[in-house]
C-alpha cells in the first residue's frame, strides 16, 4: 500500500474566489501509479474551503453569493480582536464561518488508475479571505 | 485611494534575504504569522481598491539593535513597483540621525519620515536629540508620520507616545506636517485637539484596539470625536491608513466607507489629503 502526499501552493487573487483544481488532482493520481485506492484533497487553512460542484461560472457566482448571504459581513462576531499569537487583528470571523460551512476536504475513490467522479464534478479550492499564498494537500492512498 | 500607513514587513523575499530582519520583525515588531510573497501585498492593494501605499520602516537601532526594514530596503521595494511610496526612518538617539535622513531622501529618494517613539524609546519633545531631525524635515519639506498612543509591538512603550508631548514640537516646526498615527488611541481627544488647532497636524485612521475596523472607526470618529466634527473641522486633516499587515486593507476600506461620511469628505480622507501631504497637490 502506497501513501503519497503532495503539497500544492497557489497565490489567490481575490477576497472570495473559486479555483478549479481538478486538473491537478487528476494529474497527480495519474502520475502516482496507484490503480485502486482513494485520493483525499484537503486545505491547510481555516479560511478556505474545498468543495465539489458543477464547473460553471454562474454556479461559482451563486455559491460565493450564497455563502456571503449565509454569513454576512457587518454582524457582531466574537472573533474581532487582537490576536497576540499572530501579532495582528483577527477580524475575519465571516471567512472562518464560511469555511466551516463549505468544509475543508473531499475524497474520491481510485479505480483502475482513474478518479471515480461524476462527469460534471469539479473540485474547487475556495478562497474566503484572500488574496493569500495558500497550500492544499493531495494524498493518494492505494496500490 | 492612498493607504498612508503600511509596514513592508511580512514580505517573504525580504525576510529570506535578511534573516536578522526576520528576527527583529518577529521579536521586536511582533509579527508571528508566515510572510507572504511580495505579489500578495500588491494583490491586497488591488482587492481593497488602493492605488498607492506608503511604506513605513522603523529604525530602532539604539533600543533594539537595528531597523525594522532599512531605508535602503524600502527604496528597493519602491524601485520594484511605483505604487509604493517610500518613507525613511532614522533613530533620533543616534548622533548621525539628521545626516542619515538627508541620505535617505537625497540618495534613496524617500519622501517622508516615520518615527515610532514607543518602539524607538525617545521622547518626541527631546530638544537635543529629536529637534535636529525635525529641522531636516523642515528643510526638505518632509511629512512626519508619528506613532502615537498604544503600540502593539511587544517592546513598544506608550509612555513615549503621548500626543500632548508633541505640542511644543508642532509649535517649534510650523512648516513640518505631522501625521499622528492611530488617532493616538487611547488619547483621541488630545490628538483631535491638536489636529483642530494646528494647521500642520493630521491624523490617520489606523485605529486598532478591538473589534472590526468599522466598529473602531464608528466608536472613535462617529461617537468620541463625532461625525459633525469630522465633517466641519477635520475633513482636510485625516488620511486613510490601515496599518497593514496588522490588519487587512480590505476591511479597513469597508470600515471608513461604512461611517456615512459625505462623499466629498470621504474623497479627501481616502485620497486628497494624502496627495497634499505628499506634495503633489500644490
Amino acid at each position: 500500500m502506497k501513501s503519497i502526499v503532495h503539497r500544492i501552493n497557489l497565490q489567490t487573487r481575490h477576497e472570495t474566489e473559486m479555483i478549479d483544481i481538478t486538473p491537478q488532482v487528476l494529474s497527480l493520481v495519474a502520475g502516482s501509479g496507484v490503480q485502486n485506492g482513494t485520493v483525499f484533497v484537503l486545505s491547510l487553512h481555516t479560511t478556505t474551503g474545498i468543495t465539489v460542484n458543477e464547473g460553471l461560472p454562474d454556479l461559482e457566482k451563486d455559491i460565493t453569493e450564497m455563502i456571503q448571504r449565509l454569513v454576512p459581513d457587518g454582524q457582531s462576531y466574537h472573533h474581532a480582536r487582537f490576536l497576540h499569537s499572530d501579532g495582528q487583528m483577527a477580524v475575519n470571523a465571516p471567512s472562518h464561518l464560511r469555511g466551516a460551512l463549505l468544509g475543508f476536504q473531499v475524497f474520491f475513490p481510485i479505480e483502475a488508475g482513474a478518479v471515480v467522479r461524476g462527469a460534471r464534478q469539479t473540485v474547487y479550492f475556495v478562497e474566503l479571505d484572500g488574496p493569500q499564498y495558500r497550500t492544499f494537500v493531495v494524498q493518494i492512498i492505494g496500490e | 485611494m492612498i493607504d498612508f500607513h503600511t509596514h513592508p514587513v511580512m514580505i517573504k523575499e525580504l525576510q529570506e534575504s535578511d534573516p536578522e530582519l526576520a528576527r527583529r520583525i518577529r521579536d521586536v515588531f511582533g509579527f508571528f504569522f508566515p510572510a507572504q510573497p511580495l505579489e500578495g501585498f500588491l494583490l491586497e492593494m488591488d482587492e481593497a481598491g488602493i492605488e498607492q501605499a506608503v511604506l513605513l520602516p522603523v529604525d530602532c537601532t539604539t533600543a533594539h539593535g537595528g531597523a525594522v526594514v532599512s531605508n535602503e530596503q524600502v527604496a528597493r521595494l519602491v524601485e520594484k513597483n511605483s505604487r509604493f511610496i517610500g518613507f525613511a526612518s532614522v533613530d533620533p538617539l543616534q548622533p548621525d540621525a539628521p545626516r542619515q535622513l538627508e541620505i535617505a531622501v537625497r540618495q534613496w529618494g524617500l519622501r517622508g519620515l516615520k518615527l515610532d517613539p514607543a518602539l524607538q524609546r525617545f521622547y518626541p519633545n527631546d530638544v537635543e536629540r529629536a529637534h535636529p531631525v525635525y529641522q531636516v524635515c523642515a528643510e526638505l519639506s518632509l511629512p512626519v508620520v508619528m506613532h502615537c498612543g498604544m503600540s502593539w509591538a511587544p517592546l513598544g512603550q506608550a509612555k513615549y507616545a503621548q500626543p500632548l508631548m508633541l505640542e511644543e514640537v508642532i509649535q517649534a516646526f510650523p512648516g513640518v506636517n505631522f501625521i499622528l498615527a492611530h488617532f493616538a488611541y487611547p488619547w483621541i481627544h488630545e490628538a483631535t485637539m491638536l489636529a483642530i488647532k494646528y494647521p500642520n497636524v493630521y491624523l490617520d485612521t489606523a485605529i486598532l484596539y478591538s473589534g472590526t475596523p468599522g466598529d473602531a472607526m464608528q466608536k472613535v470618529l462617529g461617537e468620541q470625536v463625532g461625525l459633525h466634527v469630522v465633517e466641519r473641522s477635520l475633513w482636510n486633516k485625516i488620511v486613510f491608513g490601515s496599518n497593514y499587515p496588522r490588519i487587512d486593507m480590505r476591511r479597513c476600506v469597508r470600515g471608513i466607507r461604512s461611517l456615512g461620511l459625505k462623499p466629498s469628505t470621504l474623497q479627501c480622507i481616502q485620497y486628497e489629503n494624502a496627495r497634499q501631504l505628499l506634495g503633489n497637490g500644490r
